[in-house]
């Protein structure tokens, strides 16, 4: 599980997060939903120790995260990870050599599954494939969590679906999948739980059947009545 | 049969899980899943109907309960022979869309023969059209 | 360990054509200056048999030797120096902020790899000390075949043979590159690497703390900057009445300089596990 408590970041004088509490299970997709600039992204950061935190605390299965912890959870950031001038073989030979838990094979055949072609220099990808070629990377890597910021920002219809089929898949069964995503009314069969954030707040946090059971309202339903009182 | 499964068209206020159970009784009242027949794994389900893998658990775990699926050991699930659970999918389908017909030509107040008429011409239309249709498709592949 | 020395491996594989392109501009520089200084001169003796454009008191009448070529060619030397200076100058700054710059923001792979982030800056150092390196003994690799190409363009009969320490002290630039002594070796590339690592732990100010840390930064490297330099004024040493040897004072600026050292090494790494942020 991962643990937010109470969470607490500004950047300057401008507070970023404002006591953020919430959890992702591990086995479960959690989605982060908000407007741009409510602080999906810096949480998503501070989740994996690439931003300060001012307050509170964020604990990984009960631990912080420490430097041993990118062994257990990956992130997916909507930038390129690697120097342009890297292939994209370069860069999974590079994963292999510092990630014990690099899975070459699995790589491979995500590689394949997106049509990606090995040789390719990373600064001359597309939109689409550069997301395509992020996800591979975080995928290939065998860990309990894997985290995601805005995987189909900017990507073409048929990149997304490639995309979308992945959480449908057994590539992240078992994990906990936490991402952030606008595109609500096409994820939203596709998630468990959602977070709603807004200015560095959680305002509602929700397990979406669980929703269309008991109040018969899409998550969609619940965003609109939230937002828009 | 998996572009079946892949074109189900899933509405965002109900369920995700129960739409699953639904389309498996759809499925079974119209002759399309016949008693004892191999389903897709939970994994293989979660792929072709592109939805979570803890959803697709889910229904799963509901159509055992509902005696829909029996799953033996490591086999893989089946559809049930029990005769009775399959006669009742059937008209418990029938009766949920006829409840809901009903609910809704109630308020228009017509005369039951006519509604009967109506409706007996409407179907007739529409049957015809989608064997049509079904046979176009077929002779066109 | 082995992480560390990946890390260093891919560092030197990112700057090789920065590091050739600057062999290259020394190579273009120092031979053009040694063809074109000894051709000016052999062709005058060709034309005039009694000319003579050597004035040393070292050289017998009528002789040349490797020493006169490299001391007049002091410029051509300089140029490409300076030039490699202010590369890696601007490489110490660059080997920083390259990873957060553009769509590639290899950053965040950096912070996210397992194992300890003093690694990533222990890399950045080893990365721009093996660059220095690299290129002072390619110029010492290169005045051998310098020498051998003198050998080559002057008839034996015109040559008188030099020795290496008078060669690299008849120019400037060479004898400030490669020292003598440790005591010089230490003031030269010590206070070199001191600065680089004042300058690391000022971009990580600014790295972590943004547009406030741009001033943490300055203030930083100024600071240190004026401690090291006035040190011995600022502890009114030097001064007439004071009563340490200048052996000492020597130490003790030495000493201070060393904490310095560690201080802004100790200071970058907390800086980097810390506070950075992508």
């Amino acid at each position: 599980m991962i643990k937010v408590e109470n969470v607490h970041k500004r950047y300057g004088l401008r507070k970023i997060l404002n006591g953020v509490s919430f959890t992702a299970e591990k086995g479960q997709i959690t989605c982060l939903i908000g407007i741009n600039g409510a602080g999906k992204s810096s949480l998503l950061h501070a989740i994996m120790g690439l931003t300060p935190i001012h307050g509170g605390h964020i604990a990984i299965d009960g631990q912080p995260l420490g430097t041993a912890g990118y062994e257990r959870i990956a992130f997916v950031p909507d930038h390129l990870t690697m120097p342009p001038g890297m292939r994209i073989n370069e860069a999974m030979r590079f994963m292999e050599d510092f990630y014990k838990g690099w899975n070459m094979a699995r790589a491979n055949d995500l590689l394949r599954f997106f049509g990606l072609e090995s040789t390719e220099r990373l600064g001359n990808m597309s939109k689409g494939t550069a997301a395509k070629f992020s996800l591979m990377l975080g995928l290939g890597q065998d860990t309990d969590y894997i985290l995601m910021d805005e995987p189909f920002s900017g990507i073409d219809l048929f990149s997304r679906e490639k995309i979308t089929e992945v959480f449908s898949s057994e590539l992240i069964e078992g994990r906990g999948v936490l991402f952030t995503t606008h595109e609500i009314a096409e994820m939203e069969r596709l998630m468990d739980k959602a977070v709603l954030i807004q200015d560095g707040k959680i305002i509602r946090s929700f397990d979406c059947e669980a929703v269309r059971y008991q109040e018969g309202k899409s998550v969609l339903d619940v965003m609109r009545e939230v937002y828009q009182s | 049969m998996e572009n079946e499964w892949d074109s189900v068209a899933f509405n965002s206020r109900d369920p995700v899980y129960l739409q699953v159970v639904r389309y498996f009784k759809e499925q079974i009242a119209t002759g399309k899943l016949q008693a004892g027949q191999v389903i897709p794994s939970r994994r293989e389900l979660g792929a072709m109907m592109k939805i979570n893998p803890n959803t697709a658990q889910k229904a799963y775990k509901e159509m055992e309960e509902q005696q829909l699926i029996v799953t033996e050991g490591n086999s893989p699930s089946r559809i049930t022979g029990d005769g009775a659970v399959l006669r009742t999918i059937r008209s418990e389908l029938i009766g949920e869309a006829v409840d809901a017909f009903v609910g809704s030509v109630r308020k228009v107040k017509v005369p039951i023969d006519e509604l009967l008429d109506l409706v007996r011409t409407k179907y007739m239309e529409e049957m015809n059209r989608q064997s049509g249709s079904d046979e176009g498709g077929t002779n066109h592949d | 360990m082995k992480r560390y020395l990946k890390l260093v491996h891919m560092e030197v594989h990112r700057f090789r054509y920065l590091m050739l392109f600057l062999m290259g501009v020394i190579l273009i520089f120092q031979v053009g200056a040694i063809i074109s200084v000894l051709s000016r001169e052999l062709s005058q003796r060709w034309d005039d048999p009694t000319y003579n454009g050597v004035r040393s008191p070292f050289v017998p009448e009528g002789m040349l030797s490797f020493t006169w070529v490299i001391s007049n060619t002091n410029f051509w030397f300089a140029v490409p120096m300076l030039i490699s200076v202010a590369v890696i100058g601007l490489y110490v700054f660059f080997v920083w902020y390259r990873e957060w710059l553009g769509r590639s923001t290899f950053i965040y792979r950096l912070l996210m790899l397992p194992g300890a982030r003093c690694q990533i800056y222990l890399a950045k150092l080893t990365a721009i000390l093996i660059f220095v390196f690299s290129l002072v003994s390619y110029q010492l690799l290169l005045l051998p075949l310098q020498k051998l190409l003198f050998q080559m363009m002057v008839p034996a009969e015109w040559r008188v043979d030099s020795y290496w320490p008078e060669v690299i002290h008849a120019n400037r630039a060479l004898d400030l590159l490669i020292p003598r002594n440790i005591e010089q070796f230490l003031s030269i590339y010590g206070l070199g690497i001191m600065a680089v690592l004042i300058i690391f732990t000022g971009i990580l100010l600014e790295r972590s703390y943004r547009r406030i840390g741009i001033l943490y930064g300055l203030l930083y490297v100024v600071g240190n900057a004026i401690v090291a330099l006035y040190l011995p004024d600022l502890l009114g040493l030097g001064l007439p009445g004071t009563y340490l040897y200048p052996d000492e004072i020597v130490g003790l600026v030495v000493g201070v300089c060393l904490l310095l050292l560690v201080l802004s090494v100790v200071f970058g790494f907390r800086l980097l596990a810390n506070k950075i942020t992508v």
